[in-house]
């Protein structure tokens, strides 16, 4: 998978060490030790006698040299937004120098470190929810709620399948816009999301939601990580359009969101019925609570 | 018999002087290509964007240009770069080349333009420099091969 990526000496260790099926995340810092991290849990990268293995900027200068296809501009726009998404659902989180233009961001370079997020595919593991987040054939509008890492696109990813599975023949529309929920690469997805998506890729929220009502005629748009600041003009337009949105965000509970800029309007206008707050306590998608419209909790773990 | 020799010898001279043109054509070639090459990578920056090894599985190439993109094709798969069978060039102009091929894909799309002008431009150079030795020497190595076929012949009788 990261094979034709990563050094030969770093992934023969690490496919020696750990078993890439379980490895969530590699961390590869300037002159620090290698870190993988398997099921929420830290190890550092040994070689066969037990020393650390280092990485440094030259090892990291390479690495994005490659997953870039040796083509930096042709990812550039990802680059500037912190990431280049890998086939199957890999995101590689990039720091580096920030290079800017008239107090626009035109460029990173010099990279200093790499995050990379392997994605695991949980089957059913939106299936506890489901019956609370579809009614008649219906999706109810939701919010899936949870700290970074605690598996919204996982639950999304399979709450979207699910739908196919239990042939609910809704027109999904997803906007991808970090390619992180269905890993196209050269118009195909990398991964099973059932026969009634269409997929906006590296498009804005604006883009996806206004163009795609318009073009594609979609009974559900899905999207992940909402800045409710900035997309709940779109989120609103979709909804009072007839279209059902089911969306994720970043924050640890439901009073966490609440203080969050316009989580008011949200409640006032009744947008979401359902809010689905996750957890990774029992690895990543463990759902723990899930909220009506006015916050009574229906499904308490 | 003593003319078939003779006729042979003049023969043999003459196209032993069009294979010595013929380097100097295919280092017009050559870098006439290369100059296209740029200018089209130049338009993909600026349009489609398409990548590196995408853009270079689609340049039709033949001769030593095609050398040319098969080494570069190689280097992105093993990091290893020569272009020592190029015989056409020298090795300051094989050293160019590979520092070209290895600044190409590492800024954005606006860095690369720049980029691509300045290697343009020296490209350019190589090619005007090309063009004289072919225009020159060319027919200089074909007559004087010529006058020594004909000196040979004229000793022979």
């Amino acid at each position: 998978m990261l094979k034709e990526y990563l050094p030969r000496d770093i992934y023969n260790l690490i496919i020696k060490n750990f078993s890439f099926n379980d490895i969530t995340e590699i961390r590869m810092r300037a002159n620090e030790n290698i870190i993988i991290v398997v099921k929420n849990k830290k190890f550092y990268l040994k070689d066969d006698n037990g020393n650390y293995i280092k990485a440094n900027a030259f090892l990291i200068e390479n690495f994005v040299r490659r997953i870039s296809e040796n083509s930096i501009y042709a990812y550039n726009n990802s680059i500037i937004n912190g990431y280049i998404t890998l086939p199957r659902g890999i995101r590689v989180g990039l720091c580096g120098f920030v290079v800017k233009e008239d107090n626009k961001i035109i460029t990173v370079k010099e990279f200093q470190s790499v995050n990379i997020r392997i994605p695991h595919f949980i089957k059913n593991c939106s299936l506890a929810a489901y019956d609370f987040l579809v009614k008649d054939s219906e999706v109810k509008n939701t919010l899936i709620i949870s700290p970074p890492g605690s598996g919204k696109t996982t639950f999304l990813r399979d709450f979207v399948y699910q739908l196919y599975a239990h042939n609910i023949s809704n027109n999904v529309l997803i906007a991808d816009e970090r390619n992180e929920i269905c890993s196209v690469v050269k118009g195909e997805a990398g991964v099973n999301l059932g026969g009634f998506c269409d997929v906006y890729t590296n498009c804005s929220k604006k883009f996806a939601f206004k163009n795609g009502i318009r073009s594609m005629r979609p009974d559900v748009i899905v999207t992940d990580e909402l800045d409710l600041e900035q997309d709940l003009p779109y989120i609103i337009e979709t909804i009072n359009c007839g279209v059902n949105v089911v969306a994720t965000i970043h924050a640890k509970n439901i009073e966490q969101l609440s203080l969050k800029h316009g989580f008011d309007s949200i409640l006032n206008n009744k947008l979401f019925s359902r809010f689905v707050v996750l957890s990774s306590e029992e690895g990543p998608g463990t759902l723990n609570n899930i909220y009506d419209e006015k916050l009574n909790c229906i499904y308490c773990r | 018999m003593k003319w078939l020799l003779i006729s042979t010898l003049i023969c043999v001279i003459m196209l032993i002087a069009f294979a010595l043109t013929e380097q100097y054509k295919d280092k017009f070639d050559f870098y006439n290509n290369l100059k296209i090459f740029l200018n089209q990578f130049k338009i993909n920056l600026s349009f489609k964007q398409e990548k590196v090894n995408e853009f270079l599985s689609k340049t039709e190439c033949k001769k030593q240009f095609k050398i040319f993109i098969d080494e570069y094709k190689n280097y992105l798969k093993t990091d290893n770069l020569s272009f020592e069978k190029i015989k056409i060039l020298e090795q300051n102009e094989r050293l160019q080349l590979e520092n070209i091929v290895k600044c190409i894909g590492k800024y954005n799309a606006q860095s690369e333009i720049e980029q691509l002008d300045s290697f343009i431009l020296d490209i350019d150079e190589k090619l005007k420099k090309a063009n004289e030795d072919k225009t020159k020497l060319c027919p200089l190595i074909i007559k004087l091969s010529l006058l020594f076929a004909i000196g040979l012949a004229i000793l022979l009788i």
